[in-house]
């Protein structure tokens, strides 16, 4: 016994020994609070980079900085939204939290459910902030319960892309198709016209078909929801599931998990898919291709992408500055700066209308298309954005019924059945 | 048990001989040596395929990755995309936080899984099954679980964004200890006797009669402790902010846009110069990995 306490003894004073030892490695660790008092001197942003903007984000800081000599550091806490999330998710539990942080569609909801980002109403008037500038249905994507928690940043909409030459070998005329029912029609033209080529490309589940089916489903004038309640096994609903695989079935449809590659390289008449493609595909297809609205009746379009949130636990005045920084980016000028830098729409009513973005869409009409497509868009369902994983879940069911071929309305029932326990589960008590 | 070391030799040997001796056109039918041949040529295309893919795709042009049908030779021949590299991430920066990282823990994971699995298998201490259940254990628990409590606790200690808080919560030793152990324990069993009646105290017996007989077992676990870390990329995300600590695979994904049409002549040759360090280590180790088989082999 009096060995086996030794021993004891011996572990735990190298236990003890190896974690000072390390502690005193770790030397620039600083401390686990961002929320210090004083004058705040420097803020960090978490982003994404979405767009590939990590260099116009890091000219538009070294602005802010240059303007209020606030240093501002820039982390790339991710590849992805959902990867920014994470990591969100995980400094909440301890570590320093950002001052400013991307926030996708699907994310920014959970954590304002959990109080981990904050309301901004009362920051804007701190920061003079001209809420009204900003386009209306942008702004109210972040509104939940009569409070904001995030604002516009980095925004757009699926378009329906299409090659010119396809289109006129089908002797289609130059436009995308006003309904699907069109598109059903037009489909096996498109396909005898051009051998071995999809009518259509789409992204499979994982990444964001839920998104682009979401306008199609309105369409049939079903829903994924309404409001709490998931409304898949709606019979338009239903239809519009019966509608995405009957396409698929008689291959008018491809899905693909990088669907822009397959339109790129000609290897599909067209392609539905995000305003941000717009740049790549310019650079990258070898043909003349047109943008058009997604098929109605409207509105068949959802609004997507990322806003700006403010962490909850930080300290009032970091709030504030963070607010101040958040306007900055999204002031008229560095909007029209950032949007022609990455293909996403601007976020500011102005910056539609002002001469720089004038001139730059009159040498683009294929930009111009989201921007007028954006009065027929609405604000998403809730049980895509606002119920923990809706997206993922969605997108998964669209694969089950098109590359899996399974039953639409068992598929889509399950659906509904596994919103509802999500929604009584995680949502519900803390309503 | 007690012979497992000498016995593939040993029945190899014997099997060698009773082919010479019995049937040998069974095993030289020209057929089924061209069959034989033509079922590696398929496994090496197999295998070597997506990575000439890679390489071909990292040294074209951007119509050209997009080229129907797609073209097996670049056409034309560029190097931008390595440039590219260079200059959209601050890739030596990378390389080098990889390299740091990947040293520290392939020498921490195998100095730890060495000792405690030579514990496990040949020291007497009391709650040794209980020791080892808590490894077995700790190998069925997935890593995501322990992602959140681990960052509190990495962060409570100041140590988000800095080599120690990369480091530390990556050096658990359970694959080592469970993989070592199950050698050791197959080691014949006569020598170890051997050994312990000469009067050998552990660190002896470990250095100069268990390891000699471990090589090939003990570079296999190098080899995918250096693998496993060198891809690390979750945790890395979490902990680094910049390019201070980050590795390679968390540098290397900012190259592809997940919005947009990804550029994939970067990302090509991004993951050409990451994979290059790792197929040169494993070139390196196998060679002796063949060596230690050989010498690890116990004559009888």
């Amino acid at each position: 016994m009096t060995e086996l306490d030794r021993r004891r003894f011996l572990q735990l004073t190298g236990i003890t020994l190896t974690a000072a030892g390390l502690a005193a490695c770790a030397g620039t660790g600083s401390s686990e609070d961002s929320g210090d008092d004083g004058p705040v001197e420097s803020l960090t942003f978490w982003s994404n980079h979405p767009g590939e903007s990590k260099p116009v984000e890091t000219e538009l800081l070294d602005a802010f900085t240059a303007d209020t000599g606030i240093a501002v550091k820039l982390v790339t806490a991710g590849a992805t939204y959902e990867e920014v999330a994470q990591k969100f998710n995980a400094a909440l539990s301890g570590g320093e939290l950002p001052d400013l942080v991307v926030a996708s569609d699907v994310t920014w909801f959970n954590f304002a459910l959990n109080e981990a980002i904050t309301p901004m109403n009362d920051l804007w008037s701190a920061a003079d902030l001209d809420v009204d500038g900003y386009v209306e249905s942008l702004v109210s994507d972040y509104e939940f319960d009569g409070k904001n928690y995030a604002l516009p940043y980095a925004r757009s909409t699926p378009l329906f892309y299409y090659n010119k030459q396809m289109w006129a070998a089908a002797g289609l005329p130059d436009r995308g198709p006003e309904t699907w029912a069109e598109f059903a029609e037009w489909a096996p033209r498109l396909a005898a016209a051009n051998p071995g080529i999809p009518p259509l490309a789409l992204p499979d589940g994982s990444n964001y078909l839920d998104w682009h089916f979401q306008g199609m489903i309105w369409t049939f004038g079903g829903a994924y929801s309404d409001e709490w309640k998931p409304t898949f096994t709606s019979p338009e609903s239903l239809e519009a599931g019966q509608y995405l695989q009957d396409r698929f079935k008689q291959g008018h449809l491809a899905i693909n998990n990088d669907p822009n590659s397959v339109f790129g390289a000609g290897q599909a008449a067209s392609l539905l898919q995000s305003t941000g493609s717009l740049g790549g595909l310019s650079e990258t297809a070898g043909f003349d291709f047109g943008t058009a609205f997604l098929p109605g009746p409207t509105p068949g379009c959802p609004t997507g992408g990322a806003g700006l949130a403010i962490p909850q636990r930080i300290s009032d005045e970091r709030k504030e500055k963070a607010m101040q920084l958040l306007a900055f980016l999204t002031n008229t000028e560095n909007t029209i700066t950032f949007t022609q830098a990455t293909g996403y729409m601007p976020v500011r009513k102005d910056a539609v209308d002002d001469p720089k973005t004038q001139a730059f869409l009159e040498e683009r009409p294929n930009a111009r298309t989201a921007l007028e497509q954006l009065e027929l868009t609405q604000s998403q369902d809730y049980a895509r954005v606002f119920l923990p994983g809706g997206g993922a879940r969605i997108g998964a069911a669209l694969d089950r019924i098109t590359i899996g071929g399974e039953d639409v309305e068992t598929v889509f029932g399950e659906l509904d059945e596994e919103s509802t326990t999500v929604f009584e589960r995680d949502i519900e008590p803390k309503l | 048990m007690t012979t497992v070391a000498p016995r593939p030799e040993t029945d190899a040997a014997a099997r060698r001989g009773a082919h010479a001796d019995t049937a040998p056109h069974q095993r030289t039918s020209p057929l089924s040596r061209v069959g034989g041949y033509l079922g590696l040529l398929l496994v090496v295309v197999l295998v070597a395929l997506p990575l000439y893919w890679i390489l071909v795709t990292s040294l074209k042009d951007r119509p050209d990755i997009y080229t129907v049908p797609v073209t097996w030779l670049p056409d034309p021949f560029t190097s931008d995309n390595y440039r590219a590299v260079g200059t959209g991430v601050s890739f030596t920066d990378y390389l080098r936080n990889s390299i740091i990282i990947t040293t520290v823990l392939t020498v921490v994971e195998v100095t730890l899984g060495v000792l405690s699995a030579f514990a496990l298998s040949f020291l007497r201490f009391p709650g040794r099954t209980l020791v080892l259940l808590f490894v077995i254990a700790s190998l069925m628990v997935p890593n995501q679980v322990t992602v959140i409590s681990n960052y509190a606790l990495v962060a409570q200690l100041g140590w988000r964004n800095t080599f120690a808080g990369i480091i530390v919560p990556l050096a658990g030793v359970a694959f080592g200890t469970f993989l070592m152990r199950n050698h050791f324990l197959s080691l014949p069993k006569e020598i170890i006797e051997a050994a312990e009646m000469d009067a050998a105290g552990p660190l002896k017996m470990l250095w100069r009669v268990v390891l000699p007989m471990s090589w090939p077992t003990l570079i296999a676990f190098t080899l995918i402790t250096i693998v496993n870390e060198w891809n690390q990329y979750l945790w890395p995300l979490l902990m680094a902010d910049d390019s201070s600590t980050a590795p390679l695979p968390v540098g290397l994904a900012q190259l592809q846009d997940t919005a947009g049409l990804t550029n994939w002549g970067p990302v090509m040759a991004g993951t050409v110069i990451t994979m290059l360090p790792i197929l040169v280590i494993f070139l390196l180790l196998q060679r002796h990995m063949i060596k230690g088989l050989t010498a690890g082999a116990v004559k009888g």
